[in-house]
């Protein structure tokens, strides 16, 4: 597992974008009709169509962040996220996300990232914040 | 003419919880659980996300999970008291330490506030695992919105998903 983002991370890097295009066999588990993968299930909560996992849609915060931090993600990494808005099960959508801050600490430094993902409209479906941590010798 | 929406009342696996009777501070339950390579597998295939580290072998002398398999437990510890359809509004995370396959952790979950925001009701709940050295691994809160048609609507409706899923990932 190898970071992308190391010596010389500073406020204003990008994190490396993941993106993908969901399809509702995605969601499917066994035989079961869920908000996910069944109109009519979706529409009796109130929905129009079946939607995304959010845990799927947040996997690519969590892909991001392993891109970027490798060990600091798995041993010390943090994230909230705010799943603002359904998403369908048949959109594209790509983690996003920007260095905010860097914090001197005892056992090295600790990177903190805006993260976001957008959907095909470029409507924020998902946003959060992160922070990870890195050997100091690493930044 | 529309019909009016309406909140679910009831599914497959019986009585929807509601609002009311969600009663902030109560310990959900706690469990046993052991993350297996097959788990791992099925993350990182759901997640498109694939590494050495996941896969094959890493610093910790195996392969480690991805953190957020750590998900389920949670959920299923909130679905065994409150059977809570709704929608993943809100996911904190802390990951202290990898989440490694075949070793046993232990998930206490409880719930920790409730609120009603834009008319819609929240359920507010967090959790811990620690593995048998007592070391807490992970660390997470969780908000979910009970359901997604707004509380001025009747509970009149009958579901066909549920809160209450195989204990599975």
């Amino acid at each position: 597992m190898k970071a992308l983002l190391k010596a010389g991370v500073a406020v204003g890097d990008e994190l490396p974008t993941v993106a993908r295009k969901f399809r509702l066999e995605h969601f499917a588990r066994a035989d079961e009709k869920t908000i996910h993968t069944d109109v009519e299930a979706a529409r009796r909560e109130g929905m129009a169509e079946p939607v995304a996992i959010a845990t799927h849609v947040g996997g690519l915060i969590f892909h991001q962040l392993r891109l970027s931090f490798g060990r600091g993600w798995v041993e010390g990494g943090t994230c909230s996220l705010t799943f603002r808005r359904p998403v369908a099960v048949t959109d594209f959508c790509e983690a996003q996300g920007v260095v905010t801050g860097r914090e001197d600490l005892a056992d090295g430094v600790r990177v903190a990232c805006d993260v976001w993902i957008v959907n095909q409209t470029g409507q924020k479906v998902v946003v959060g914040t992160a922070s990870c941590m890195l050997p100091r010798d690493a930044c | 003419m529309a019909s009016q929406p309406a909140r679910v009342a009831e599914d497959a696996h019986g009585r929807r919880a509601t609002f009311e009777e969600i009663e902030v501070g109560k310990v959900l339950g706690e469990m046993d659980w052991v993350v297996t390579d097959e788990m791992i597998d099925l993350q990182c295939e759901m997640d498109q996300d694939y590494d050495e580290w996941y896969s094959v072998a890493s610093p910790w002398g195996g392969r480690i999970a991805p953190p957020q398999i750590q998900y389920r437990p949670p959920r299923w510890l909130l679905s065994r008291t409150y059977n809570v359809r709704g929608l993943f509004y809100k996911w904190e995370m802390e990951n202290i330490k990898p989440i490694l396959p075949n070793v046993t952790l232990h998930v206490v979950c409880r719930v920790v506030d409730k609120y009603v925001k834009n008319e819609r009701e929240f359920v507010v709940y967090e959790a811990e695992a620690t593995d048998p050295e007592g070391a807490t691994v992970f660390r997470t809160r969780r908000t979910h919105v009970l359901d997604f048609v707004k509380r001025s609507a009747p509970r009149a409706a009958t579901g066909i998903d549920s809160g209450i899923k195989p204990e599975r990932v």
